[in-house]
Order: C-alpha cells, then structure tokens, then sequence
C-alpha cells in the first residue's frame, strides 16, 4: 500500500461541490481514473480516501489536500494525468506527492478574498479601523452553541487593498487558523466588517490559495 | 452575463449544484458551430429529472451530431425560482448558463400527469407566452413534447407547437434536420409544422379541430394543412442495435436513482389491463446479453457509478434473464458494483435468481399483487396466483428476508367489499407464512407494509373506458382495508385519492382541459406530484371557473363506440383489442402473455406479422 497525496484545484463551477458530494464525486473519479486505489478491508469495502480541510461552499481554492492510497506503485506524475484526464470542469490536480507531513501539522490557512464596495477609500478605512481595535468579538458557531471568540488574536491580515483600473476590486489576503483544532472561516471578518464597522459590500470571490504549517511553511 | 446574475444567488438556496452544470459528462460546445439547439426540459427538479433514462439517452443521441447541442433544463425549486423572479432570471440551460427562449427547441419529457403545470411555469419562468397561438410564427423556439403523457396530449394541446409519439431515436434527429433545412430556407412556423406533420410520429395539434356534442362528448375530429388523419407512433424497429449512450452526466448531488441504468428490453408481455406502460410500448423487444453486458460495461467505466440497475418494464422476462445475470455478475463482482434488479415479477422469480440477487445485495422485496382475491386478478390481468406469490415470500423468508412489501390498487373494475377484505387477508396468511417456516430468520418478527393506490384509468389500456371510483368511494374502501387488519405486522399506507382524481381527470381529458391547467397554474398550482405543494381547493376552482367537470372525466364510462380524444393517435393496438380486453375483463377472464399466446392487439404488424420469432 503506498499513500499518496494530491494537492488540487476546485474553482468555477466545481466551487458549487459541498463537501459531502465531493466524496462522492472523488470516489467516482478514482473509479474513472482506474487508478488502482486501496480499499478499506471491513464489512463494507469502499476506497479508502480523505480530504486534510474541508473547504465551504462557494468559495475557490489551489490547494485542496487529498490523501489516498495505491495498491501498486505509479509515478506520481501518471497518477496527476490520469486523474485530470476524468476530473470535472473547474477541478485539476496541480501535484502529486508522498504524504510528507502529518494532517495535524496543519494549523493555518490563507484566503484571497474579492469585495465589490460602492466607496473603495471608506471600505479601506474601516478595515484599517476593525484592524486597530484592541480586539474583534465575533460569535462563533460552534457544536456546544455559540460562542463569542477574539478575532484579533489569531487573524493576520496580509494585505487589503482595491485592485483594477475600470473594473474596481477589493483584494484582501487573510491568514485564519485552521486544521483539527482551530478552524476559522474568513465570513467570521466579513461578518465583523459588516456588523462592527457597518459596511455594505459585495462578495465577488473567495478563494483559498494555501494550507500552511504553524512555522508558516507550506503544507506538504 | 447571466451566469454571474445566476452566481451571485446560488449560495442562499439549496443544493446549489443543481443550478449551475459543470458535471462529468455533460457537454459543453462552442455555440458558433451549432445551427440548432435543443433545450431538454424536464418538467421537476434536478434530483427526479436527471434520473429519467429518456433524457440520458436523447441527450447523447443528439450531442452526438457535431452542430446540434442539447442540453438540460430543470424546474428550480421553490427558493431559487423566487430568487430567479426577484432578479430577473430568466430559465438557463445548464451547459451554456444561457436562456433558452431563443432556443430552436425547447423539449419537454411528460412523465406523469401531475408536472403539467410545472410547464407552463417553466416557459412563463423563460419569458416565454404559454399558449402557442401567442408565440407568433416565426421559426424559433419550437415548443415540443414526448414521452408516455402525449399518448393523449390533449390537455396541452394548446400549449405545444408539436408532439412526438413513441420513441424519440429517430424522429428527433429527423425533425431537427427538417428545422434545420427550413431555418436555412427561411420558412416560418406554420411551414415548418406542415412539414413536420408528414413525419411518421409528429402531431401538430394546431392543425386538428374537435367538434363537441351537447352532452359534451365528441362529435368530430377535422384535420386541415394536409395534417394525416391518424398520426401514428414511431417503433425503433432493431432494439438490440438502437442507439445508447456510453456515457451519462454524473450529477454531484445525490438525484433518485443515482447509478448507471442498462435498459434491458422495451414493452411487455404482460397485459395487465390497468397498465398503460405495458400497451404503448408494444412491441417487445430485447437487448442481446452481450449488448446488455457491453452498455453496462462502458457506462460504468465512463461514468465512475458502482451501481447499475436494469432498466424495463419487467426484466425476468428476458429470454436469456439467467445467463444474462450470469455474464452481468461476473463483470459487475469483479469490479466491486452493485447490480440492482427493480421490476422482477412473482411468478417467474425462482430459486437461483433469488441466489443471484442475493449475491449481489440484500434489499427488500416488493410484489405487486395489485388486487387482493384471485377473481379480481383475473379480471385485471395480473396472471399472479396466491400459491406464486406465497411460494416466492417463502422463498425470500427462507433466504433470510423478514420484510415483504405488497403493493396493490384500489377502486379496480368490478371490485366489491369482499377484495378489499381480500387484501387484509391477503398480507395476513403472508404473516402466518413468515411464522410457519422453521427455519426463518431468527429473532425477527416479519413487517407486511401493504401499499394501496387509487386506481387510475388511463388511455391505449383495455380500462380506458372505466369510470374512476369516487373519492368518497375510495376513502370508504380505505377504512375497511384498515379496520380488516388485525395486526400490527401488517403496515397499511395509501396515496392521497385527490391526487388520483386529477390523474384521472388529466390522463383522459380532452382539449377543454387546457384552460383549466392554465387557470390552475395562473392561481398558484405547480409541482402538484409533491404532496406539500398540491393544492386540490385550487385545482377544483379552476374547473369551476372554466365550467369543466372533472366528474365527465374521470367518474363517467366512456362508451365503446364515442370517439375518445386519443382515438386519432395510433399506438399500433387497436381500440378494438382494447373493446375485446375489457369485455373479456367484465367476465373475469385472463389473456395469456404474448409469448404464450398472440391476443392479437394489432402491434405485430408494425414490425412484420410476429412478435416473436
């Protein structure tokens, strides 16, 4: 049994995939693929595969992180094409590797996000403002109910600003924990901006552009 | 663009991969190259819709020519049409994320009576005038239906510029190539149609005219643009060579059948004479074992699925049903599939198909008894006697089942008190069966779930004449069902008979119906199949309203001699076979299946003199 892992792109229309289909949807790629996939060995064999961070609904990502086993050994880069050649539109398998880390070394992930603002200067501003404030309380939902949690410890924003000459953005780059212990989402900022500084704006995109290590090295 | 309009609401409503394609195997073309486009449109959401082998199989069939595009369209659940409304969404096809009111066809499957006025609310939700005497007579757009409905299409005549009888393999490509040519040509609508009538299972209801009686039957049918009197249905003459698709869309979200489906045969031999399935789609026909064991092979090979059902109306009639499963089974275990077997009927289900199935998965067992004493089976057709159906319970008990469902009809011709007594007792010795064996599951008690439907008569079956029971009839014959079991092993459930009563109403209606469905839909009534949404009160307003009795439809003995508003299509079995069947019906006597015995329904001709070799 050799363990494999996958690092793909879900974007476009596959962004629309919740989490639960995705299973599915990957089990019926491997089943394409023909890629001599391990299966479990229980009362009910299926094949054995699991994704390192679930992504929400609706947003985009490079670097979704798929582990599977093989039964046999493949070169990795046989194991990418062939994947690709049976994935969805919006979904391409951008690397396959050994597994190198373990999934509870995960700890942080980044986020672009993509904002439509009537005034980019004010937008601007009151991220600025959200981001001195000695803290951010948010209320988290969590599975004992919901409880309120302090943003700014653990939020780096990396960025903000508008992009675009005529077609005018607002990029912001986020780092959020994330992983088995911690999992932020960045609609807890989002909400803070609309709630804490009264801002009015639009979702054009979020996209997740990377899974990291506590060192902020990236996940491998 | 729309698709970013579209975008912009997917993530506030349910299950959004419904709403937006994308899906392995679905086809995406470079419009500039297409000179026609179809929009397949099912008349329900996505999760029934994308289960329906038709659409799987006329999709790929006209994908498959490299400047038509088909593609899918799907009524929007309740929270996404509010929100395609509120922003001026008009209905998309799912490949292209583009509307499809300027579409060259927009095609809609009619499955069952209760998704008429999920139509209309889908061209209406397309910007598109429901009546086809509003949508001018430029050739765009052509508004066109098949499917088991259009064996009596009048209750949307008004609403269709066309309709296509039988199976859609050949016709459909041929219409679209007579479209193309006129669209080359420059035609308008009405030339086009008159073409297109000429086509062996093209209707045009526009160029037919009914003429009532004053007691509201039919006095006369007139035809005009050189339309042929009897438009008769299309048969794909070589089943076993006929177009099948290697490949299906694989939805992401969950739908209702979610596996490959092989379609194993077409008709029946049967003849149950409720049964309208098992009368137009006459002929028999088959599917070779190694066709079977060829589609099944590249479908899940293509598709990824790890299941497959057979597809048919009654698959242990295959001739070669045991080395078929055989062949299957090899292919199927070896790649770790699950093969399901739905439509196995009681009398042929032996004891090594039983193994068989078995060896594939344990699911439970459902017989259609359809009717609870043997006088009344007779009368039915259903060639099912108590002694088979207790013989393969036995079996299946043996086999480690403790859970048998029974499912039957309600309000049949002929039926008294003592059937429907008939039923309980019927479940009851099944109890008393599961008890009796020494060596039956161990520590289980047996479950019987008795399933009742209301009877419905329907066109091209010999009960086509019979009057539906009241529905103050039927609740009766409800309460005595239930007050005639004794035990809590025994589950009785049954279908609500207001929705039966319009089943009724809509599958033998004539052309009057039409304002009657627009008048319903207008005053809110859509997807009428989901009990949450039907809303009878509305339904009998608006018969009201359009001073149309739904008594006249369904509750009243068409006569053998009236001219019924289906008696101008022509589905190869003849209104005579249908006048002797249910005579032979009244006198409790059963018709032999095809195989046995040709009845002589009049279909053999169509194929040259003999169904079966």
């Amino acid at each position: 049994m050799i363990k494999v892992r996958a690092v793909f792109e879900k974007k476009g229309r596959a962004k629309y995939i919740s989490h639960l289909d995705l299973n599915r949807c990957m089990l019926r790629i491997f089943r394409r693929s023909k890629l001599p996939i391990w299966y479990t060995e229980g009362f009910n064999p299926h094949p054995y595969f699991s994704f390192a961070l679930a992504l929400s609904l609706g947003f985009e990502s490079d670097c979704e992180v798929l582990d599977f086993n093989l039964n046999e050994e493949l070169p990795f880069d046989e194991v990418r094409d062939r994947l690709n050649a049976v994935m969805p539109e919006g979904m391409r398998v951008s690397s396959v590797s050994e597994q190198k880390m373990k999934i509870t070394e995960i700890a942080k992930a980044e986020y672009d996000l993509y904002l439509l603002s009537n005034d980019y200067e004010k937008f601007g501003n009151a991220v600025d403002r959200l981001m001195a404030q000695p803290e951010i309380l948010i209320e988290k939902k969590t599975k004992k109910g919901i409880k309120s949690v302090d943003l700014k410890q653990s939020i780096e924003l990396l960025s903000a600003h508008p992009i675009g000459d005529i077609f005018k953005t607002f990029k912001m780059t986020l780092r959020l924990p994330a992983g088995t212990q911690t999992n932020y989402n960045p609609n807890l900022f989002l909400d803070a901006l609309r709630n804490n500084q009264d801002q009015d704006f639009e979702i054009l995109k979020i996209s997740r552009t990377g899974i990291l290590c506590e060192n902020n090295e990236i996940f491998l | 663009m729309l698709r970013n309009k579209i975008e912009k609401l997917l993530l506030s409503v349910q299950k959004p991969s419904r709403y937006i394609g994308g899906e392995a195997g679905s086809i995406v073309k470079d419009k500039s190259k297409i000179d026609v486009r179809f929009a397949f449109c099912f008349p329900d959401t996505y999760d029934i819709g994308m289960s329906h082998l038709g659409m799987k199989i006329l999709y790929s069939l006209i994908n498959e020519r490299e400047n038509y595009w088909c593609e899918r369209v799907f009524a929007p659940a309740e929270d996404f049409e509010n929100l395609m409304r509120e922003n001026g969404i008009p209905l998309y096809a799912l490949e292209s994320l583009e509307p499809i009111s300027d579409f060259d066809f927009i095609g809609f499957t009619m499955q069952y009576e209760l998704s008429y006025t999920n139509v209309l609310n889908m061209l209406d939700l397309a910007g598109i005038p429901v009546f086809a005497r509003d949508r001018g007579n430029e050739l765009t757009r052509i508004i066109v239906a098949g499917g088991p409905c259009v064996c009596n299409p009048e209750p949307l005549a008004d609403f269709f510029d066309l309709f296509i009888l039988g199976e859609g393999e050949e016709v459909n490509l041929e219409l679209m190539d007579l479209y193309l040519r006129h669209k080359k040509a420059g035609s308008t609508k009405r030339e086009f149609l008159r073409e297109a009538a000429q086509i062996q299972g093209i209707y045009v209801p526009s160029f037919y005219h009914f003429n009532y009686k004053e007691d509201g039957t039919i006095e006369s049918l007139e035809t005009s643009d050189g339309a042929p009197s009897v438009v008769k249905k299309r048969i794909i003459k070589d089943f076993d060579k006929v177009y099948y698709p290697d490949n299906f869309v694989v939805p992401f979200t969950e739908i209702v059948h979610d596996r490959v489906s092989v379609e194993v045969l077409r008709g029946c031999i049967r003849g149950c004479r409720f049964c309208q399935a098992g009368f137009i789609y006459r002929p028999f026909r088959e599917k070779t074992t190694e066709t079977i064991c060829q589609e099944t092979h590249d479908l899940c090979e293509n598709t990824g699925y790890d299941e497959v059902s057979l597809a048919s109306l009654s698959t242990s009639d295959h001739s070669e049903i045991d080395s078929m499963l055989e062949s299957l089974i090899d292919y199927t275990e070896g790649e770790r599939i699950n093969l399901s077997l739905p439509s196995l009927r009681v009398d042929n289900f032996s004891e090594s198909l039983l193994e068989k199935i078995k060896k594939v998965r344990k699911s439970g067992l459902t017989f259609a008894a359809e009717a609870g004493t043997q006088r009344l089976r007779n009368v039915i057709n259903k060639n099912v006697s108590e002694e088979e159906l207790m013989n393969t319970c036995r079996i299946a008990f043996e086999g480690g089942y403790s859970a048998v469902k029974l499912y039957f009809m309600m309000g049949l011709p002929t039926e008294t008190d003592e059937d429907i007594v008939g039923i309980a007792d019927l479940a009851q010795r099944v109890v008393d069966l599961y008890y009796s064996i020494p060596n039956k599951p161990k520590g289980r008690g047996v479950q019987v779930s008795v399933s009742t439907a209301t009877f419905v008569p329907k066109p091209f079956t010999p009960f086509q004449f019979e009057p539906q029971d009241t529905r103050e009839e039927i609740e009766r014959k409800q309460k005595l069902l239930v007050d005639s079991v004794k035990t809590k092993k025994i589950k009785v459930s049954w279908h609500d008979p207001n929705v039966s009563i319009l089943e009724a109403v809509l599958a033998k209606g004539d052309r009057r119906l039409c304002d009657v469905i627009y008048t319903a839909w207008k005053n809110g009534c859509k997807f009428d199949s989901w009990s949450e949404y039907y809303k009878f009160d509305v339904w009998m307003d608006a018969f009201r309203e359009c001073g149309v009795s739904p008594e006249f439809y369904a509750n009243r003995r068409f006569e053998y001699d009236e001219i019924l508003p289906w008696d101008h299509l022509d589905y190869y079995v003849s209104k005579d076979f249908f006048i002797r069947e249910n005579k032979t019906a009244h006198a409790a006597v059963t018709t032999p299946n095809c195989r046995l015995k040709c009845s002589g329904c009049g279909v053999s001709k169509c194929i040259g003199g003999s169904c079966f070799d």
